[in-house]
């Protein structure tokens, strides 16, 4: 069963491949589909209400946020320290913790799915994919990185099971990356993809790498004992990628 | 002469830096096991002046297994103490330490009062590769693709519920639909 939901200002599609009644297929997509908008209420920055924008007017305290604030507070801090300070979600000024809300939010939709009974599913949550199991063929999902300059084409097509799938690149919503070193827009890189177990942590990394620039190239190889491998297209058309990245065959 | 004992005393120092051991100053915590002969540590190199160093290799002020005598030190009989180290001439080992990688003794021969050779025995295990991790496998440059295929899902930069529209998982999406 398939559903696309526009949600946290972009499109999430979920693609449930279980051999389940259809009613159940329907109640676990409605129970992702509320998980989504929770996270959007709560950690949207363009609503005056989300809590994050109230935390940001330091309306509430620390003390006073949610579980799921907390969390997303400490991890945004721990990524800080793990990327030398390229992760950060005050690089902008005000707090902004969206770039590990997305991969965070697709990561626990997933999870949820899981505990609910589906064991093959694929959410993308505006480019942020979380994939279990196989599809309803009993292959592995087939996932293609999109092109950095033609909207219609793929740099390369992966074959993954349980896995995450995170791209940070500057093509679509332009210089919104910051290098923290520089203090202006991220420069040299132009599409990062991150493949590993955790959609959060992936979302993160990739997102660091392109604040980096090109020593970013060199930085990714060090996620590679961690279970994260990468494909990069620099700024002006090199690809690089680390050699365990589940390309299609 | 002094010129290559500077050079393999340089070398030693670095190796034992490398993994951790400090020949001067404090007393490094010795194992249970293994009883050294002379604790280098405590033996002043870098001691005061006026302090009288010991003549016997055996016995210094580490505290610690007093007197079994395997440490295999000889102990020449000549000269002694004038100048340089302060140590009467013979080979001295330091304390085995451990470290993640194994044990490492320390080992100099004093003649003359001075330092002539320098030794150190490391772990020679399969262990002993932690110390050099393998090289990190690089990300390997490759010709930039541009193919159409059949996927499931496209992976890119964060889409706007606007550019969606015309992305390639819009096209995914409706043909599931």
């Amino acid at each position: 069963m398939h559903h696309a939901e526009h949600v946290m200002g972009t499109v999430v599609s979920i693609d449930l491949a279980d051999d389940l009644p259809a009613a159940t297929l329907q109640s676990m997509i409605g129970d992702v589909c509320a998980w989504l908008h929770e996270v959007d209420r709560r950690f949207s920055t363009y609503r005056d209400d989300s809590e994050v924008s109230r935390f940001r007017r330091r309306e509430i305290d620390l003390a006073d946020c949610s579980p799921d604030m907390r969390h997303v507070l400490e991890a945004c801090a721990d990524l800080w320290r793990e990327t030398d300070g390229y992760f950060d979600a005050y690089a902008a000024g005000p707090l902004d913790p969206s770039g590990y809300v997305k991969g965070w939010s697709v990561e626990i939709a997933s999870a949820r799915l899981a505990q609910a009974g589906s064991a093959h599913h694929c959410v993308n949550g505006g480019g942020d994919i979380r994939a279990r199991g196989l599809t309803a063929e009993g292959k592995p999902w087939r996932v293609g990185i999109r092109h950095p300059w033609e909207a219609d084409k793929l740099s390369w097509v992966l074959a993954v099971t349980d896995c995450a799938v995170a791209t940070s690149g500057s093509y679509e919503r332009g210089e919104h990356v910051f290098n923290p070193r520089s203090g202006g827009p991220a420069r040299g890189l132009r599409s990062v993809t991150v493949v590993g177990p955790d959609l959060a942590l992936a979302d993160a990394y990739a997102t660091a790498a392109l604040a980096m620039g090109e020593p970013g190239i060199g930085w990714l190889a060090k996620l590679v004992p961690d279970g994260y491998e990468s494909a990069v297209v620099t700024d002006d058309g090199r690809a690089f990628s680390s050699p365990g990245l589940p390309a299609a065959v | 002469m002094r010129r290559s004992t500077a050079a393999a005393v340089g070398t030693l120092t670095g190796a034992a830096l490398i993994v951790g051991v400090r020949l001067s100053v404090s007393a490094p915590a010795v194992p249970t096991a293994a009883p050294p002969a002379v604790d280098l540590a405590g033996s002043g190199q870098d001691a005061d002046p006026t302090k009288k160093p010991s003549k016997k290799p055996a016995g210094s002020d580490s505290g610690s297994d007093s007197g079994s005598g395997d440490s295999g030190s000889e102990n020449s009989g000549s000269s002694g103490e004038a100048g340089g180290t302060g140590l009467a001439d013979g080979v001295y080992k330091g304390s085995a330490v451990k470290n993640p990688y194994g044990t490492i003794q320390v080992s100099i021969k004093v003649q003359g009062g001075k330092i002539t050779a320098a030794d150190a025995t490391y772990p020679t295990t399969a262990d002993s590769a932690t110390i050099n991790p393998p090289a990190i496998a690089a990300l390997k440059q490759e010709t930039l693709q541009a193919q159409s295929a059949d996927v499931n899902a496209v992976s890119g930069a964060t889409f706007t519920s606007e550019s969606y529209v015309k992305s390639l998982q819009a096209a995914i999406d409706e043909a599931n639909a």
